[in-house]
């Protein structure tokens, strides 16, 4: 029986580390063991001005992670933004700062809550286009993903 | 039938043909009258709101460099239209409150990003015509600077009112909504009233 103890830890320890489905806390699919960027796509925009992108973020590794930051490969800057409305009304965004991912959990970047700005775009985009997202993680590191260019409807 | 009885049943009556009369949105602001110049994207002059008079126009309140809300009004927009089942007679009207950058050029190139046919005006005046539109319809639209160190820079966004008005055939305004998350039903429903 004695034999089994190693065996079954060999097992269990390579299990833990495939990536495979699992639920999030909010109950959806989730890649175990990796930062996952998933349903990214982004806005038009024109030459010198500002476009905006989405996406859903899934964290299936065992540690809490954070999105520090965020780049592209076709505008000057890019930054998470939150939406904000002020107590008379109006609507605004400001910068959301870092934004924390639990393990197990996703964050979804839609248009009601965060964008990610890119200001400054160095060329046109139109529907029909893709860019290079690149999202800066804690732990994770850099995470980049293609993403095309829609109109929301 | 004592005439209190008669009394009574009049009152109810009169009761009932009011509150059936209404249905009828009342006016939120009656433009008839004004006059604001703007400028298409084709560069043809647009005098506010006589230019559409006869029609029913969707108006709203935008500008270009805003990459999240502003997107959204103008595709509720799309929506909107894309939802109609008879678009005659209707407008989509968006005035830029940007008009410095908001050039008649760039309000074009806007309009073919997101793909916008010609039921849409996007609309661009000078200082005074836009600051007076914008105040007669409660629409606030306050510069902010991501340096708010330098409040000179061409770089600035607004934090702005999100706002979509209906306005009937005679230029007054009868509905209002907000602009990026009306439900496209809920503006077509209104605007089969307004027909």
């Amino acid at each position: 029986m004695k034999k089994i103890y190693p065996v079954l830890f060999i097992l269990l320890f390579f299990g833990g580390c495939n990536s495979k489905s699992g639920k999030g806390n909010n109950g959806h699919d989730i890649v175990l063991g990796k930062i996952e960027l998933s349903n990214a796509w982004a806005r038009p925009g024109a030459k010198g001005q500002n476009s905006a992108a989405y996406l859903t973020i899934t964290n299936g590794t065992a540690t809490n992670d954070t999105l520090t930051g965020a780049s592209s490969n076709i505008s000057q800057k890019a930054q998470v933004h939150e939406t904000f409305k002020t107590d008379s009304g109006e609507t605004g965004m400001r910068p959301a700062g870092n934004l924390i991912i639990n393990a197990g959990d996703k964050l979804q970047i839609t248009p009601d809550n965060y964008h990610i700005m890119l200001m400054g775009l160095n060329k046109e985009l139109a529907v029909g286009d893709s860019l290079d997202l690149t999202l800066e993680f804690r732990h994770a590191g850099h995470q980049t993903v293609r993403i095309p260019v829609k109109i929301q409807n | 039938m004592t005439s209190t009885l008669r009394s009574l049943l009049l009152s109810f009556i009169l009761i009932a043909f009011i509150s059936s009369c209404s249905n009828t949105p009342k006016v939120i602001e009656n433009l008839k009258g004004d006059s604001y110049q703007f400028v298409n994207t084709d560069s043809s002059v647009v005098n506010f709101p006589e230019a559409f008079k006869g029609d029913i126009v969707a108006v709203t309140f935008i500008y270009t460099h805003c990459p999240n809300t502003c997107p959204l009004i103008t595709a509720n927009l799309t929506n909107i239209q894309d939802q109609l089942e008879d678009t005659t007679g209707i407008h989509f009207v968006e005035i830029t409150f940007d008009p410095k950058r908001d050039t008649p050029a760039v309000l074009k190139n806007y309009k073919r990003l997101y793909k916008l046919n010609d039921q849409f005006s996007m609309l661009s005046g000078d200082t005074a015509n836009t600051q007076a539109v914008l105040k007669r319809l409660h629409i606030k639209a306050t510069k902010t600077y991501p340096d708010s160190a330098d409040t000179t820079s061409s770089n600035y966004f607004f934090t702005h009112t999100n706002r979509l008005y209906l306005m009937d055939r005679q230029g007054r305004i009868r509905y209002q909504f907000t602009a990026s998350v009306v439900p496209p039903k809920t503006v077509i429903s209104e605007i089969n009233k307004l027909r």
